[in-house]
């Protein structure tokens, strides 16, 4: 009987209760850091059970290009991650890349109808525009895109390069926008703002992005040969294959400068320096990034800045000084100075200049701009000195990021919605608190390492050649080991039921991690800094005081239980065998995958979120309702937390006392592991197991026929 | 009043021997009768146990009364364990009023290692002040001060541990018992004559008489069950390794050379007053180890 | 605190046989605190009654839960005036205290002990308890540096160890210390190993005359000026 389906859990897991005011746990470090506010411990997590569908509709709720972000997020949660503080932090990014492609159909959510008669402009086609404009239509808002290039996606098309970002990802998600009937209308460079209020737009949000390259301002920079790396890349990514020669140069240290030394080296130049004013230590460049370029023949000439460009006989002779990091100056930046008279020149085909771009505003749009030619907007209500224009994304601060792009986009269309339904604008308040502070060290001493897992990568030789995609996807088992690494920050225990505390320190003394403790006024304290929130307090205190802070987490192991029993009770299998399994074992890592291919017949499985929430009377429950044996299969050395086995045994222990007080055996209780002392694997133990409670069963029949 | 014989002994500094007897569990007392028989005249004074090792038996008060009939010297062994303060006063005012004068004053083997587990531990006294108890009645008053008609009489003894693995709380004790009043003290099984040297080095000071106990054991499993198994014992290694030296079925034979060889050292190097042996169940091969040790002449 | 266990699953059962509705009721402090009768135990309790029933394939008793907060109060009893209503009997899972504050609250409902009440005593690890004192009413922890030789020798003596100690043990349990040896220790080490020569007469049981009562309220007189 396979009426275990997987899709079958799936389904069931969906009942599960939405994020709700009794949800009491805080937000994590990861989910504070991120501007679009991710939910990432939660899809974390469920990535980590093997519930990758249910991970990517979390990771959807939040964001609306998932698959973009999955790529060529600079993921800021990563750099903010707790991991960090043990041994690496959870490669999130990745995660999100693993159920992007695992959890199912894109083209999802891509529906949405009119309720409003108001339509609004959108000016730019960017990551902020396109989140603006999806937001916006989902709200029910008419909405045109006007891009003034031939495609959509802003930098996501003419900046970042497709080694990084396939386009037919960036395509699926422009086609998704288009199926929700949000108008688009490319090749269209918007002038005046007054013309798109008089085409009847009751709002315009402006997201021109930040496109003009930064000068270096020194002589020789108008030269033939040298060029900004905004335009640089922009031409190679719509089709143009300038000319580079066989040295290229490329100033500057920020990703973009990574990117076009990159994309120089598979445009065939022989040899790409980049050259960068200060050291390594202080490039703005993701480290990775950076490591990959090394890999891939990218030379790096720190403390060097050019001071004069003359082309000569076809080159470019670059004149350069040393540079030497001065004091650190008030922002704690060390500034470099340059070393008197240590002139050099250098000789290239091409120089390539990236050391920054600044938003271009055709001076008819009439908004006021600031600093570096952004424009200036009230931050919460992302309004511009003219009414009814909204503007965001790099256009406001410069060259930044995909995700505040997006999340500048997703917050203008709430604004955008507020005035338009004369509402007063207010960004929707956060309930719950922000964790804050790191692990101490006596935390961290009991944390087990688990060194990350990056994503699979082509090797750089197969990489220079063209512009194929360089990182794959991780498989079931990397992306499940990986997402087990997560801590959880901010989702562990808490003393709900401050009355009930009886202060009998059962938490302190069982803790894993110490974190427990007794605070100056003698009241038991759980710090949600330090929580691993692996839940052996929680099955242990004896007042039942302690829950752990996500709602669906407490009740898990009885829900999941009384479904399964319910479900049994039709079929009447017998002898009815229930196993509670760690669901991390069972569908994520797979170290028990094999007993599911046992399930079905008389052998009923209950996944479990660590087998240590298993309590005693669970197991006594099964037994009431008809079952003949119960075992727990923990996923044994894979559990990222500590001693859960040690938990396990402790209340089978305990069940097991009561099921001889009754008259049954005590060895119809048995605790499943991935591989036991004989190598036996977890389906084998179970056939044992089952054989067992077999024969205890026949023989129980027989002595009350006999007594009868 | 007259003293026992037995005190009068160690008040003539005399080697003492003494041994014990352990009534059966049942009211057939021949086979004691039997043992006292065979020991009352080769022995200065026969010990009666006190339902030893917490096994309830014929009481020690009995045996005590079948020395007396057949003619030996009895000592009364009193434990805490299983009366108040009221009946260990009751069976003191008996024992001297049958003439039984010597009296061994024990705390008494905890009631776990039994055979009556779930009884009520008494200890309402504890050895001392069973001592002190003994002699406040011998100056005519109980323990709440009333008036006794007629003050008994007692050579009293105590145990103490000069094998003991941790000592000096043992001596504290020994001091309190000392100053309590005891006379003479049968020490617990020794088995190495060091321990009993050191041991009598820091006795001397005392004008008490100490009687070594020689435990006769029978077998190398014996001694090692009694390491396991009875409170305060340590047999040491050597000791058990000559017992497996012995022949198969020759082990009891061993143990007697051991034991014989243990008191005629004693006797010969005046280690201390006496000796105190117990057989533990092997009460007829007492006479042997005596033999062996030159204490009494072959055939008396 | 009290420290109690569970009676065996066959004593409840022959209890509480004669009646059919059953509130199992716990106690939220030192029931809790021992493990033996907090809102998990009850819970435990519970699972293992009804599992029985089911089993036994014979049951047609009706179970109820609740945990007070304390059970030796009646006010904290209160609490159970409606769900008392419910039942034709109540377990409890307090200490014998407990039992008898019930039985004292409700005179006509019958209240059965789920636990005995074992000890005084303290949590040597989790899991672990051990006893620490017997309520003798007479306290002698001055004379021992502050370990009870009432409780924690076998044989509750006052003038030091017997001969069964052996390896620091006790010879009733030899997993247990020996109260004379760590007595001795502890007097050394605070140098006042006077107070075990010192000799200390016969207990005084007369302390415990039953039943007890202590009484720390003054008598006084209200309503007039007596000064
Ligand atoms: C080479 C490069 C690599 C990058 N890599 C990453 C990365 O890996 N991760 C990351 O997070 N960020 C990266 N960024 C930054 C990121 O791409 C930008 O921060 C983000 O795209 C900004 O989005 P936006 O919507 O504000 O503007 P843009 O993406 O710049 O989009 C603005 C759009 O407006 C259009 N437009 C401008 N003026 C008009 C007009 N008058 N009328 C109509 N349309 C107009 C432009 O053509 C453009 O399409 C990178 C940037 C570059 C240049
Ligand atoms: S460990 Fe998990 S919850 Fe904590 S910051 Fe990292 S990803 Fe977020
Ligand atoms: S285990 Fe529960 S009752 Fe005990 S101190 Fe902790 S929270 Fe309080
Ligand atoms: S036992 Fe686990 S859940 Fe409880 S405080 Fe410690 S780490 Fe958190």
């Amino acid at each position: 009987m396979q009426s275990f389906a997987i899709h079958n859990l799936e389904n069931h897991h969906l009942a599960r209760p939405k994020r709700a005011a009794e949800d009491h746990s805080l937000i994590p470090p990861c989910q504070a850091a991120c501007p679009l506010h991710m939910d990432i411990r939660e899809y974390v997590s469920l990535t980590a059970q093997g519930r990758v569908m249910e991970a990517l509709q979390v990771i959807r709720s939040g964001n609306p290009f998932p698959s973009i972000c999955a790529h060529v997020c600079a993921h800021p949660c990563e750099n903010a991650c707790r991991r960090a503080q043990v041994d690496k932090p959870v490669a999130i990014r990745a995660l999100k890349r693993f159920a992007v492609e695992f959890g199912g159909d894109r083209m999802v959510e891509c529906e949405a109808e009119t309720t409003h008669d108001e339509r609004v402009a959108v000016v730019g086609s960017g990551p902020a525009g396109l989140a603006c404009a999806y937001y916006l239509r989902k709200l029910g808002y008419l909405v045109t895109v006007f891009e003034a290039h031939s495609q959509l996606g802003g930098m996501l098309r003419v900046g970042i390069p497709k080694y990084r970002l396939p386009r037919e990802v960036l395509d699926t998600e422009v086609e998704r926008l288009a199926r929700m009937g949000v108008e688009i209308r490319t090749n269209a460079r918007v002038v005046s703002l007054d013309l798109l209020f008089d085409m009847g737009y009751k709002a315009v949000f402006l997201t021109v992005g930040a496109h003009q390259g930064l000068r270096m301002g020194i002589d020789g920079e108008e030269s033939p040969g040298v060029i900004d790396g905004a335009t640089f890349l922009r031409e190679v990514n719509l089709g143009l294959k300038p000319s580079l020669g066989e040295r290229v140069a490329v100033v500057g240290g920020g990703n973009v400068a990574i990117d076009a030394a990159r994309t120089a080296i598979r445009l065939g130049a022989r040899e790409v320096n980049i050259l960068y004013r200060r050291s390594r230590a202080e490039m703005p460049a993701d480290d990775v990034e950076v490591e990959q370029a090394l890999e891939e023949g990218v030379q790096f000439k720190f403390l060097v800045l050019p001071k004069k460009i003359r082309r000569q006989d076809g080159y470019l002779k670059v004149n350069c000084v040393r540079m030497e990091l001065g004091e650190p100056d008030a922002r704690g930046r060390r500034q470099p100075v340059a070393v008197e008279g240590s002139d050099f020149e250098m000789e290239f085909d091409t120089l390539v200049v990236a050391i920054g771009q600044a938003p271009q505003m055709p001076g008819g749009f009439g908004v006021r701009v600031g600093k570096g030619s952004t424009i200036v907007v009230d931050p919460v209500t992302l309004t511009t000195n003219r009414v009814g224009v909204f503007a965001g994304g790099d256009a406001v601060t410069g060259p930044a990021t995909v995700v505040q792009a997006l999340a500048a986009g997703r917050q203008a269309a709430g604004r955008i919605d507020d005035y338009l339904q004369h509402r007063y604008p207010k960004d929707a308040a956060e309930s719950r608190e922000t964790l804050v502070g790191d692990l101490r060290p006596e935390t961290i001493e009991m944390i087990r390492r688990i060194g990350r897992i990056e994503p699979p990568a082509l090797p750089p030789e197969a990489r220079t050649a063209d512009f194929t995609p360089i990182e794959m996807v991780y498989d079931w088992e990397a992306a499940v080991n990986e997402a087990r690494r997560c801590l959880r920050c901010g989702a562990g225990a808490e003393i709900l039921f401050q009355d009930k505390c009886a202060s009998c320190l059962t938490c302190l003394r069982v803790c894993p991690y110490h974190v427990p403790y007794v605070d100056a006024t003698g009241a038991v304290r759980i710090p949600a800094d330090q929580c691993q929130a692996c839940g052996v307090c929680v099955a242990e205190c004896p007042a039942r005081a302690i829950v752990l802070r996500r709602p669906y987490d407490r009740r898990q192991v009885a829900g999941e239980l009384e479904h399964v029993l319910r479900s049994a009770a039709q079929t009447k299998p017998r002898p009815l065998v229930v196993g509670f399994c760690c669901q991390y074992g069972l569908f994520g890592t797979g170290s028990l995958s094999d007993l599911w291919r046992e399930a079905g017949g008389s052998i009923w499985l209950v996944p479990v979120l660590c087998t240590a929430n298993v309590e005693a009377h669970h197991i006594l429950r099964a037994f009431e309702m008809g079952a003949e044996g119960v075992f727990i299969a923990s996923c044994g050395e894979q559990c990222a937390r500590e001693n859960t086995e040690f938990w396990v045994r402790q209340r089978v222990e305990k069940a097991r006392r009561v099921l001889s007080e009754i008259g049954l055996e005590p060895e119809r209780i048995e605790v499943l592991v991935p591989s036991d002392h004989n190598g036996s694997t977890a389906a084998e133990q179970l056939d044992a197991f089952a054989q067992r409670i077999g024969t205890l069963y026949l023989a129980s029949i027989l002595m009350q026929e006999v007594r009868s | 009043m007259a003293k026992s014989s037995f005190e009068e002994k160690l008040d003539a500094n005399e080697f003492v021997v003494t041994t014990e007897v352990g009534p059966p569990k049942g009211c057939d007392v021949s086979g004691l009768v039997h043992d006292i028989d065979l020991l009352k005249d080769k022995v200065d004074a026969i010990n009666v146990t006190d339902h030893q090792s917490s096994v309830m038996r014929f009481p020690s008060i009995g045996g005590c009364l079948l020395v007396k009939e057949q003619g030996g010297e009895p000592v009364l062994q009193v434990t805490c364990r299983d009366r108040n303060r009221l009946a260990l006063q009751a069976e003191l005012l008996f024992a001297h009023s049958r003439d039984i004068h010597n009296v061994l004053c024990l705390t008494g083997d905890s009631v776990d290692v039994g055979d009556h587990k779930e009884a009520k531990p008494v200890f309402d006294l504890d050895s001392v002040q069973l001592l002190r108890t003994a002699r406040l009645m011998e100056t005519g008053t109980d323990t709440s001060g009333n008036e006794l008609k007629g003050a008994p009489q007692f050579c009293l003894g105590a145990s103490v541990h000069p094998g003991a693995d941790f000592i000096e709380p043992q001596l504290i004790k020994f001091d309190k018992k000392v100053e309590a009043g005891a006379k003479f003290f049968q020490t617990q099984g020794v088995f190495d004559l060091a321990s009993l040297r050191r041991f009598m080095q820091y006795a001397s000071q005392f004008d008490v008489k100490i009687l070594a106990g020689i435990i006769v054991m029978a077998s190398a499993r014996m001694a090692r069950y009694m390491n396991d198994n009875v409170p305060g014992i340590t047999v040491p290694q050597p000791v058990i390794d000559e017992l497996a030296t012995a022949e198969k079925g020759k082990g009891l034979q061993k143990g007697v050379e051991i034991a014989a060889r243990f008191v005629k050292t004693i006797k010969e190097e005046k280690l201390c007053h006496g000796v105190h042996i117990m057989a533990v169940g092997n009460e007829k091969i007492v006479p042997d180890i005596l033999e062996r040790a030159e204490l009494i002449s072959v055939g008396a | 605190m009290i420290v109690a266990e569970r009676k065996s699953l066959e004593e409840i059962r022959r209890t509480i046989a004669p009646y059919e509705r059953v509130l199992i009721v716990g106690c939220g402090t030192c029931a809790t605190v021992c493990g033996a009768g907090g809102e998990r135990e009850v819970a435990l309790l519970h699972a293992g009654l009804r599992a029985m029933e089911a089993r036994s394939g014979e049951g047609w008793h009706t179970f109820l839960e609740f945990t007070v907060k304390r059970q030796c109060d009646a006010e904290f009893l209160d609490a159970l005036v409606d769900r008392v209503r419910e039942v034709d009997a109540v377990l409890s899972l307090g200490c014998g205290i407990g039992v008898q504050a019930i039985a004292e609250r409700f005179p006509t409902l019958p209240v059965l002990p789920g636990v005995n009440t074992s000890f005084m005593g303290m949590a040597k690890e989790w899991g672990v308890w051990d006893e620490r004192c017997a309520a003798c009413g007479d306290c002698r922890l001055a004379e021992t540096a502050g370990i009870c030789p009432i409780t924690r020798c076998a044989k509750g003596i006052l003038n030091g160890p017997c001969a069964g100690t052996k390896n620091g043990k006790c010879e009733a349990n030899n997993e247990m210390d020996c109260a004379w040896v760590l007595i001795y220790q502890r007097l050394e080490k605070l140098h006042r190993l006077e107070d075990m020569r010192r000799y200390y007469p016969p207990r005084n049981f007369r302390v415990i005359p039953r039943p007890r009562r202590i009484v720390s309220k003054a008598e006084v007189a209200v309503g007039g000026n007596n000064g």
